[in-house]
Protein backbone atom coordinates (compact mmCIF):
# COMPACT_ATOMS: atom_id res chain seq x y z
CA UNK A 1 0.00 0.00 0.00
CA UNK A 2 1.13 3.46 -0.34
CA UNK A 3 2.23 5.71 1.83
CA UNK A 4 0.15 8.82 2.61
CA UNK A 5 1.54 12.43 3.19
CA UNK A 6 0.65 14.23 6.34
CA UNK A 7 -0.62 16.53 3.88
CA UNK A 8 -2.72 14.00 2.14
CA UNK A 9 -4.19 12.73 5.42
CA UNK A 10 -4.70 16.53 6.41
CA UNK A 11 -6.31 17.17 3.22
CA UNK A 12 -9.06 13.61 3.96
CA UNK A 13 -9.68 15.04 7.18
CA UNK A 14 -10.78 18.49 6.12
CA UNK A 15 -13.13 17.09 3.14
CA UNK A 16 -14.41 14.96 6.08
CA UNK A 17 -14.63 18.05 8.39
CA UNK A 18 -16.12 20.38 5.62
CA UNK A 19 -13.84 23.02 5.26
CA UNK A 20 -12.20 22.92 1.77
CA UNK A 21 -13.20 25.28 -0.54
CA UNK A 22 -15.57 24.09 -3.95
CA UNK A 23 -12.62 23.24 -5.82
CA UNK A 24 -10.49 21.59 -3.32
CA UNK A 25 -13.97 19.20 -2.80
CA UNK A 26 -13.59 18.81 -6.32
CA UNK A 27 -10.12 17.71 -6.18
CA UNK A 28 -10.85 15.47 -3.06
CA UNK A 29 -13.45 13.63 -4.75
CA UNK A 30 -11.61 12.87 -8.19
CA UNK A 31 -8.97 11.85 -5.70
CA UNK A 32 -11.61 8.98 -4.24
CA UNK A 33 -12.93 8.03 -7.05
CA UNK A 34 -8.99 7.41 -8.48
CA UNK A 35 -7.63 5.75 -5.19
CA UNK A 36 -9.30 3.43 -3.41
CA UNK A 37 -6.75 3.53 -0.48
CA UNK A 38 -7.38 7.42 -0.25
CA UNK A 39 -11.01 6.96 -0.41
CA UNK A 40 -10.81 4.32 2.94
CA UNK A 41 -8.96 6.86 4.89
CA UNK A 42 -11.53 9.63 3.27
CA UNK A 43 -14.14 7.16 5.17
CA UNK A 44 -12.03 6.52 7.88
CA UNK A 45 -12.45 10.61 8.87
CA UNK A 46 -15.74 10.80 8.25
CA UNK A 47 -17.17 7.83 10.40
CA UNK A 48 -14.40 9.72 13.18
CA UNK A 49 -15.90 13.04 12.81
CA UNK A 50 -19.57 12.07 11.81
CA UNK A 51 -20.25 10.34 15.12
CA UNK A 52 -20.32 14.24 16.22
CA UNK A 53 -23.57 13.97 14.67
CA UNK A 54 -25.03 12.32 17.95
CA UNK A 55 -25.09 15.51 19.55
CA UNK A 56 -27.00 17.31 16.61
CA UNK A 57 -31.20 17.94 17.43
CA UNK A 58 -33.61 15.96 15.05
CA UNK A 59 -35.98 18.08 13.11
CA UNK A 60 -38.70 16.68 11.29
CA UNK A 61 -38.81 17.74 7.62
CA UNK A 62 -42.27 18.47 5.82
CA UNK A 63 -44.35 15.49 5.46
CA UNK A 64 -44.63 16.06 1.39
CA UNK A 65 -40.58 15.53 1.37
CA UNK A 66 -40.91 11.74 1.23
CA UNK A 67 -42.97 12.15 -1.46
CA UNK A 68 -40.34 13.71 -3.70
CA UNK A 69 -37.87 11.74 -2.71
CA UNK A 70 -40.23 8.44 -3.66
CA UNK A 71 -40.86 10.03 -7.07
CA UNK A 72 -37.14 11.24 -7.45
CA UNK A 73 -36.10 7.32 -6.85
CA UNK A 74 -38.60 6.22 -9.14
CA UNK A 75 -41.24 3.70 -7.48
CA UNK A 76 -43.78 6.79 -7.09
CA UNK A 77 -46.84 4.83 -8.24
CA UNK A 78 -50.17 5.78 -6.48
CA UNK A 79 -51.06 3.52 -3.82
CA UNK A 80 -53.49 1.29 -5.03
CA UNK A 81 -56.68 1.90 -2.02
CA UNK A 82 -57.50 -1.23 -0.50
CA UNK A 83 -61.26 -1.04 0.39
CA UNK A 84 -61.67 -0.17 -3.43
CA UNK A 85 -59.71 -2.81 -5.15
CA UNK A 86 -61.60 -2.07 -8.66
CA UNK A 87 -61.65 1.78 -8.51
CA UNK A 88 -59.72 3.69 -11.00
CA UNK A 89 -56.57 4.96 -9.35
CA UNK A 90 -57.11 8.77 -7.74
CA UNK A 91 -56.37 11.80 -9.97
CA UNK A 92 -52.67 12.38 -9.08
CA UNK A 93 -53.18 16.35 -8.02
CA UNK A 94 -56.04 16.36 -6.81
CA UNK A 95 -56.43 18.66 -3.82
CA UNK A 96 -58.43 16.03 -1.67
CA UNK A 97 -55.53 13.22 -2.04
CA UNK A 98 -53.57 16.01 -0.61
CA UNK A 99 -55.01 16.41 2.09
CA UNK A 100 -55.82 13.09 2.70
CA UNK A 101 -52.51 12.32 2.62
CA UNK A 102 -51.53 15.24 5.02
CA UNK A 103 -53.71 13.99 7.67
CA UNK A 104 -52.38 10.37 7.13
CA UNK A 105 -48.98 11.79 7.97
CA UNK A 106 -50.48 13.95 10.87
CA UNK A 107 -51.88 10.54 12.10
CA UNK A 108 -48.62 8.88 11.40
CA UNK A 109 -46.98 11.56 13.44
CA UNK A 110 -48.93 10.97 16.62
CA UNK A 111 -48.13 7.58 16.31
CA UNK A 112 -44.94 7.75 16.34
CA UNK A 113 -44.84 10.71 19.19
CA UNK A 114 -46.78 7.91 21.38
CA UNK A 115 -43.77 5.44 20.75
CA UNK A 116 -41.22 7.71 21.04
CA UNK A 117 -43.08 9.28 24.18
CA UNK A 118 -39.75 9.97 26.34
CA UNK A 119 -39.02 12.69 23.80
CA UNK A 120 -42.02 14.31 24.46
CA UNK A 121 -40.41 17.51 26.29
CA UNK A 122 -37.77 18.09 23.66
CA UNK A 123 -41.08 18.42 21.17
CA UNK A 124 -42.15 20.74 24.04
CA UNK A 125 -39.36 22.89 23.99
CA UNK A 126 -38.88 22.45 20.05
CA UNK A 127 -38.95 25.99 18.58
CA UNK A 128 -38.83 27.71 15.15
CA UNK A 129 -39.49 30.45 13.44
CA UNK A 130 -42.40 29.20 11.43
CA UNK A 131 -43.28 29.03 15.39
CA UNK A 132 -46.70 30.89 14.97
CA UNK A 133 -47.87 28.70 12.57
CA UNK A 134 -46.35 25.41 14.13
CA UNK A 135 -48.55 23.07 15.87
CA UNK A 136 -46.73 20.47 17.87
CA UNK A 137 -48.67 17.35 19.01
CA UNK A 138 -47.60 15.83 22.27
CA UNK A 139 -48.82 12.61 23.31
CA UNK A 140 -49.04 12.49 27.21
CA UNK A 141 -49.27 9.68 29.26
CA UNK A 142 -47.28 7.15 27.96
CA UNK A 143 -44.36 8.36 29.31
CA UNK A 144 -42.69 5.59 30.96
CA UNK A 145 -45.28 2.57 30.19
CA UNK A 146 -42.60 0.37 30.36
CA UNK A 147 -41.98 0.61 33.91
CA UNK A 148 -45.28 -0.53 34.68
CA UNK A 149 -46.55 -4.70 34.41
CA UNK A 150 -48.27 -5.79 31.36
CA UNK A 151 -51.96 -6.00 33.11
CA UNK A 152 -51.70 -2.68 34.05
CA UNK A 153 -49.91 -1.16 31.64
CA UNK A 154 -52.26 1.65 30.17
CA UNK A 155 -53.56 0.63 26.64
CA UNK A 156 -52.50 3.63 24.23
CA UNK A 157 -54.12 6.23 26.35
CA UNK A 158 -52.93 8.96 24.34
CA UNK A 159 -53.51 12.58 24.84
CA UNK A 160 -52.80 14.80 21.77
CA UNK A 161 -52.48 18.01 23.41
CA UNK A 162 -51.81 21.03 21.09
CA UNK A 163 -49.43 23.97 21.55
CA UNK A 164 -48.78 26.61 20.49
CA UNK A 165 -44.92 27.03 20.82
CA UNK A 166 -43.87 30.61 21.10
CA UNK A 167 -41.03 31.84 19.51
CA UNK A 168 -38.55 30.85 21.42
CA UNK A 169 -35.56 32.01 22.41
CA UNK A 170 -32.31 31.86 20.36
CA UNK A 171 -30.70 28.52 20.04
CA UNK A 172 -28.08 28.29 22.79
CA UNK A 173 -24.91 26.65 23.20
CA UNK A 174 -24.73 23.39 24.88
CA UNK A 175 -21.33 22.28 26.49
CA UNK A 176 -19.83 19.69 27.90
CA UNK A 177 -17.45 18.86 30.43
CA UNK A 178 -15.42 15.74 30.14
CA UNK A 179 -15.13 14.38 34.38
CA UNK A 180 -12.11 12.05 34.74
CA UNK A 181 -9.05 11.16 36.33
CA UNK A 182 -5.87 12.60 34.68
CA UNK A 183 -5.28 10.35 32.07
CA UNK A 184 -8.37 8.26 32.85
CA UNK A 185 -11.21 7.39 31.34
CA UNK A 186 -14.28 9.54 31.50
CA UNK A 187 -16.22 9.07 34.85
CA UNK A 188 -19.23 11.92 34.56
CA UNK A 189 -20.50 13.76 31.27
CA UNK A 190 -21.63 17.29 32.36
CA UNK A 191 -23.41 19.02 30.06
CA UNK A 192 -24.72 22.83 30.35
CA UNK A 193 -27.38 24.28 27.89
CA UNK A 194 -25.88 27.94 27.68
CA UNK A 195 -29.28 29.38 27.68
CA UNK A 196 -31.14 27.99 30.37
CA UNK A 197 -27.76 26.89 32.48
CA UNK A 198 -29.63 23.86 33.33
CA UNK A 199 -26.92 20.81 33.84
CA UNK A 200 -27.25 17.48 33.24
CA UNK A 201 -24.75 14.91 34.64
CA UNK A 202 -24.47 11.64 32.92
CA UNK A 203 -22.87 8.85 35.24
CA UNK A 204 -20.22 6.89 32.69
CA UNK A 205 -17.83 4.88 34.26
CA UNK A 206 -18.24 5.49 38.57
CA UNK A 207 -19.65 3.82 41.38
CA UNK A 208 -19.28 5.34 45.00
CA UNK A 209 -18.46 3.07 48.04
CA UNK A 210 -21.11 2.43 50.26
CA UNK A 211 -21.93 5.18 52.94
CA UNK A 212 -20.33 7.67 50.09
CA UNK A 213 -21.70 9.94 48.18
CA UNK A 214 -20.66 11.97 44.99
CA UNK A 215 -20.93 15.58 45.67
CA UNK A 216 -19.97 17.89 42.12
CA UNK A 217 -17.97 21.14 42.79
CA UNK A 218 -17.60 24.38 40.63
CA UNK A 219 -14.28 25.61 41.11
CA UNK A 220 -13.56 29.22 40.14
CA UNK A 221 -10.95 31.80 40.64
CA UNK A 222 -13.38 34.07 40.99
CA UNK A 223 -15.22 32.54 43.63
CA UNK A 224 -13.52 32.11 47.35
CA UNK A 225 -14.41 28.77 47.64
CA UNK A 226 -15.72 25.89 45.88
CA UNK A 227 -18.92 25.52 45.22
CA UNK A 228 -21.58 22.97 45.46
CA UNK A 229 -23.52 21.83 42.68
CA UNK A 230 -25.23 18.67 44.98
CA UNK A 231 -24.73 15.09 45.21
CA UNK A 232 -24.89 13.11 42.20
CA UNK A 233 -28.14 11.14 42.17
CA UNK A 234 -27.45 6.73 41.93
CA UNK A 235 -29.33 7.19 38.87
CA UNK A 236 -27.57 7.29 35.32
CA UNK A 237 -28.66 11.12 35.48
CA UNK A 238 -28.67 14.03 37.40
CA UNK A 239 -30.21 16.77 36.50
CA UNK A 240 -30.16 20.64 38.25
CA UNK A 241 -30.86 24.17 37.23
CA UNK A 242 -28.75 25.15 40.30
CA UNK A 243 -25.85 26.95 37.93
CA UNK A 244 -28.86 29.69 36.86
CA UNK A 245 -27.30 31.43 40.06
CA UNK A 246 -23.90 31.90 38.41
CA UNK A 247 -22.47 34.14 36.16
CA UNK A 248 -22.11 32.79 32.12
CA UNK A 249 -18.45 33.56 32.60
CA UNK A 250 -18.14 31.91 35.86
CA UNK A 251 -20.12 28.79 34.11
CA UNK A 252 -17.82 28.67 31.06
CA UNK A 253 -14.27 28.77 32.62
CA UNK A 254 -15.15 27.17 36.06
CA UNK A 255 -13.57 23.65 37.14
CA UNK A 256 -15.97 21.01 37.36
CA UNK A 257 -14.42 19.07 40.25
CA UNK A 258 -16.39 15.80 41.90
CA UNK A 259 -16.03 14.68 45.28
CA UNK A 260 -15.99 11.67 47.43
CA UNK A 261 -18.13 13.04 50.72
CA UNK A 262 -20.10 11.15 53.55
CA UNK A 263 -23.61 9.57 52.08
CA UNK A 264 -26.56 12.50 51.26
CA UNK A 265 -22.99 15.15 50.69
CA UNK A 266 -20.98 17.46 52.83
CA UNK A 267 -22.82 18.57 55.87
CA UNK A 268 -20.42 21.66 55.92
CA UNK A 269 -20.78 23.36 52.27
CA UNK A 270 -16.83 22.26 51.89
CA UNK A 271 -15.33 19.62 50.03
CA UNK A 272 -13.63 16.81 52.20
CA UNK A 273 -11.77 14.98 49.97
CA UNK A 274 -9.30 15.73 46.73
CA UNK A 275 -11.41 16.13 43.48
CA UNK A 276 -12.10 12.60 42.18
CA UNK A 277 -12.03 13.49 38.41
CA UNK A 278 -12.35 17.12 37.18
CA UNK A 279 -12.86 18.68 34.13
CA UNK A 280 -14.11 21.75 32.28
CA UNK A 281 -16.79 23.23 29.81
CA UNK A 282 -16.27 23.16 25.88
CA UNK A 283 -18.34 24.47 23.58
CA UNK A 284 -19.94 21.18 22.25
CA UNK A 285 -22.92 22.33 20.14
CA UNK A 286 -22.25 26.04 19.35
CA UNK A 287 -24.79 28.58 18.76
CA UNK A 288 -25.76 29.64 15.36
CA UNK B 1 -35.60 5.31 17.27
CA UNK B 2 -34.57 1.79 15.45
CA UNK B 3 -31.45 0.27 16.61
CA UNK B 4 -28.11 0.44 14.60
CA UNK B 5 -28.43 -3.47 13.90
CA UNK B 6 -31.93 -2.84 12.53
CA UNK B 7 -30.73 0.12 10.07
CA UNK B 8 -28.26 -2.02 9.17
CA UNK B 9 -31.02 -4.98 7.95
CA UNK B 10 -32.78 -2.46 6.36
CA UNK B 11 -29.89 -1.10 4.14
CA UNK B 12 -29.64 -4.29 3.13
CA UNK B 13 -33.13 -4.32 2.52
CA UNK B 14 -33.16 -1.11 0.46
CA UNK B 15 -29.93 -2.13 -1.63
CA UNK B 16 -32.04 -4.99 -3.08
CA UNK B 17 -34.87 -2.52 -3.97
CA UNK B 18 -36.93 -3.10 -0.59
CA UNK B 19 -39.07 -0.35 -1.35
CA UNK B 20 -41.25 -0.53 2.27
CA UNK B 21 -37.54 -0.76 4.07
CA UNK B 22 -36.77 2.28 2.52
CA UNK B 23 -39.79 3.70 3.33
CA UNK B 24 -38.39 2.69 7.13
CA UNK B 25 -35.35 3.84 7.10
CA UNK B 26 -36.29 6.93 5.65
CA UNK B 27 -39.13 7.32 8.43
CA UNK B 28 -36.60 6.34 11.13
CA UNK B 29 -33.72 8.74 10.08
CA UNK B 30 -35.08 12.05 8.05
CA UNK B 31 -35.24 13.86 11.24
CA UNK B 32 -31.73 13.22 12.33
CA UNK B 33 -30.15 14.24 8.96
CA UNK B 34 -32.93 17.20 8.28
CA UNK B 35 -31.61 18.29 11.60
CA UNK B 36 -27.78 18.29 10.38
CA UNK B 37 -28.22 19.84 7.09
CA UNK B 38 -30.51 22.33 8.22
CA UNK B 39 -28.22 23.67 10.40
CA UNK B 40 -25.39 24.04 7.90
CA UNK B 41 -27.76 25.44 5.04
CA UNK B 42 -29.94 27.83 7.40
CA UNK B 43 -32.57 27.51 4.97
CA UNK B 44 -35.72 25.32 4.72
CA UNK B 45 -35.52 25.04 0.75
CA UNK B 46 -32.27 24.07 0.54
CA UNK B 47 -32.39 21.49 3.52
CA UNK B 48 -35.37 20.07 1.73
CA UNK B 49 -33.87 19.74 -1.84
CA UNK B 50 -30.26 18.40 -0.08
CA UNK B 51 -32.13 15.48 1.97
CA UNK B 52 -34.01 14.65 -0.99
CA UNK B 53 -30.54 14.25 -3.19
CA UNK B 54 -28.95 12.48 -0.13
CA UNK B 55 -31.88 10.04 0.14
CA UNK B 56 -31.36 9.01 -3.67
CA UNK B 57 -27.68 8.32 -2.96
CA UNK B 58 -28.82 6.16 -0.29
CA UNK B 59 -31.46 4.49 -2.70
CA UNK B 60 -28.83 4.26 -5.58
CA UNK B 61 -25.64 3.60 -3.15
CA UNK B 62 -27.05 1.13 -0.14
CA UNK B 63 -25.18 -1.93 -1.54
CA UNK B 64 -21.84 -0.06 -1.27
CA UNK B 65 -22.94 0.64 2.87
CA UNK B 66 -19.88 -1.08 4.95
CA UNK B 67 -21.00 -1.81 8.67
CA UNK B 68 -17.45 -2.93 9.12
CA UNK B 69 -17.02 0.77 8.87
CA UNK B 70 -18.74 2.64 9.81
CA UNK B 71 -22.51 2.78 11.95
CA UNK B 72 -25.58 3.78 9.03
CA UNK B 73 -26.32 6.81 10.87
CA UNK B 74 -23.09 7.53 10.58
CA UNK B 75 -22.81 6.67 7.08
CA UNK B 76 -25.98 8.46 5.77
CA UNK B 77 -25.52 11.50 7.66
CA UNK B 78 -21.96 11.87 5.79
CA UNK B 79 -23.95 11.52 2.34
CA UNK B 80 -26.39 14.29 3.64
CA UNK B 81 -24.17 16.33 5.09
CA UNK B 82 -21.20 16.38 2.14
CA UNK B 83 -23.85 17.06 -0.17
CA UNK B 84 -24.83 20.02 2.11
CA UNK B 85 -21.04 21.66 2.18
CA UNK B 86 -21.31 21.22 -1.69
CA UNK B 87 -23.75 23.62 -2.14
CA UNK B 88 -23.17 25.67 0.63
CA UNK B 89 -19.15 26.04 -0.62
CA UNK B 90 -21.03 26.78 -4.22
CA UNK B 91 -23.12 29.24 -3.02
CA UNK B 92 -20.61 31.36 -0.77
CA UNK B 93 -18.68 32.15 -3.55
CA UNK B 94 -21.70 34.01 -5.12
CA UNK B 95 -22.98 35.84 -1.63
CA UNK B 96 -22.17 34.74 1.83
CA UNK B 97 -24.00 37.87 3.82
CA UNK B 98 -27.37 38.76 1.56
CA UNK B 99 -29.66 35.78 2.78
CA UNK B 100 -32.74 37.53 2.94
CA UNK B 101 -34.55 34.09 2.68
CA UNK B 102 -32.01 32.83 5.19
CA UNK B 103 -34.96 32.20 7.43
CA UNK B 104 -34.47 31.70 10.95
CA UNK B 105 -33.88 27.63 11.20
CA UNK B 106 -36.06 25.79 12.99
CA UNK B 107 -34.47 25.74 16.55
CA UNK B 108 -33.59 22.08 17.31
CA UNK B 109 -33.27 21.10 20.80
CA UNK B 110 -30.46 19.62 20.99
CA UNK B 111 -29.93 16.22 21.91
CA UNK B 112 -28.44 16.03 25.36
CA UNK B 113 -25.67 14.62 25.66
CA UNK B 114 -26.41 12.46 28.66
CA UNK B 115 -28.45 10.20 26.29
CA UNK B 116 -28.01 6.63 26.39
CA UNK B 117 -26.87 7.16 22.56
CA UNK B 118 -23.83 8.56 23.52
CA UNK B 119 -21.46 6.18 22.48
CA UNK B 120 -17.55 5.16 23.66
CA UNK B 121 -16.52 6.53 20.20
CA UNK B 122 -17.97 9.97 20.53
CA UNK B 123 -16.58 10.01 24.38
CA UNK B 124 -12.94 9.43 22.90
CA UNK B 125 -13.67 11.88 19.96
CA UNK B 126 -14.52 14.36 22.52
CA UNK B 127 -11.87 13.57 24.93
CA UNK B 128 -9.27 14.23 22.03
CA UNK B 129 -11.28 17.33 21.04
CA UNK B 130 -10.83 18.63 24.55
CA UNK B 131 -6.87 18.30 24.16
CA UNK B 132 -6.91 21.02 21.92
CA UNK B 133 -6.15 24.08 22.76
CA UNK B 134 -9.39 26.04 23.48
CA UNK B 135 -10.00 28.16 20.34
CA UNK B 136 -9.11 25.15 18.09
CA UNK B 137 -11.81 23.17 19.73
CA UNK B 138 -13.90 25.68 18.93
CA UNK B 139 -12.75 25.46 15.55
CA UNK B 140 -13.11 21.90 14.76
CA UNK B 141 -16.41 21.83 16.49
CA UNK B 142 -17.75 25.24 14.40
CA UNK B 143 -16.28 23.45 11.40
CA UNK B 144 -18.51 20.61 11.64
CA UNK B 145 -21.64 21.60 13.33
CA UNK B 146 -21.91 24.90 10.98
CA UNK B 147 -20.06 23.72 8.44
CA UNK B 148 -18.39 26.83 8.27
CA UNK B 149 -15.78 27.55 5.34
CA UNK B 150 -12.15 28.42 6.29
CA UNK B 151 -13.09 32.23 5.52
CA UNK B 152 -15.95 32.52 7.98
CA UNK B 153 -13.89 30.52 10.56
CA UNK B 154 -10.84 33.10 9.89
CA UNK B 155 -13.90 36.58 10.46
CA UNK B 156 -15.09 34.51 13.61
CA UNK B 157 -12.11 34.07 15.39
CA UNK B 158 -10.54 37.25 13.89
CA UNK B 159 -7.99 36.04 12.46
CA UNK B 160 -6.12 35.58 8.68
CA UNK B 161 -7.29 32.85 6.61
CA UNK B 162 -3.78 31.01 6.43
CA UNK B 163 -3.53 31.03 10.34
CA UNK B 164 -7.22 28.79 10.05
CA UNK B 165 -5.22 26.41 7.43
CA UNK B 166 -2.72 25.64 10.04
CA UNK B 167 -4.76 25.56 12.68
CA UNK B 168 -7.31 23.26 11.12
CA UNK B 169 -4.79 21.01 9.89
CA UNK B 170 -2.55 21.01 13.35
CA UNK B 171 -5.72 19.86 14.86
CA UNK B 172 -6.82 17.56 12.69
CA UNK B 173 -3.69 15.75 13.21
CA UNK B 174 -3.58 15.83 16.98
CA UNK B 175 -7.11 14.59 16.47
CA UNK B 176 -5.26 11.55 14.73
CA UNK B 177 -2.82 11.14 16.95
CA UNK B 178 -5.49 11.22 19.92
CA UNK B 179 -7.56 8.51 18.66
CA UNK B 180 -4.51 6.12 17.13
CA UNK B 181 -6.09 6.46 13.49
Amino acid sequence: MMAYSEDDIALAAEYALGTLDADERTQVESMISLDKAFAAIVEAWEHKLGILNQMVGSIEPPPELWDKIKTAVGHAEPQAPLLLPDAPPPPPVAAEVVETTAAAADTANVIRLSAQARRWRRVATFTTAIAAALVAMIAVGVYQPDLLPDGIRPKSRVQVVEVKTPAGPAPSAQYVAVLQKEGGSPAFILTVDAATRNFTVRKVDAAAEPGKSFELWLISDKLPRPRSLGVIGGADFTARPVLSSYDTDIVNTATYAVTVEQAGGSPDGNPHSAPVFAGKLIEAVPPR
Amino acid sequence: MLTPAELVWLIAAVAKGDEAAFERLYAATRAKLFGVVLRILRRQDLAEEVIQEAYVKIWNSAGKFNPGLSSPITWMVSIARNRAIDVVRKRTEVSIEEEPAAMEVAADTPDPLARREMTEELKRLLECVGRLEPDRQKLVLLAYYNGWSREQLAAKFETPVNTVKTWLRRSMLDIRECLGL
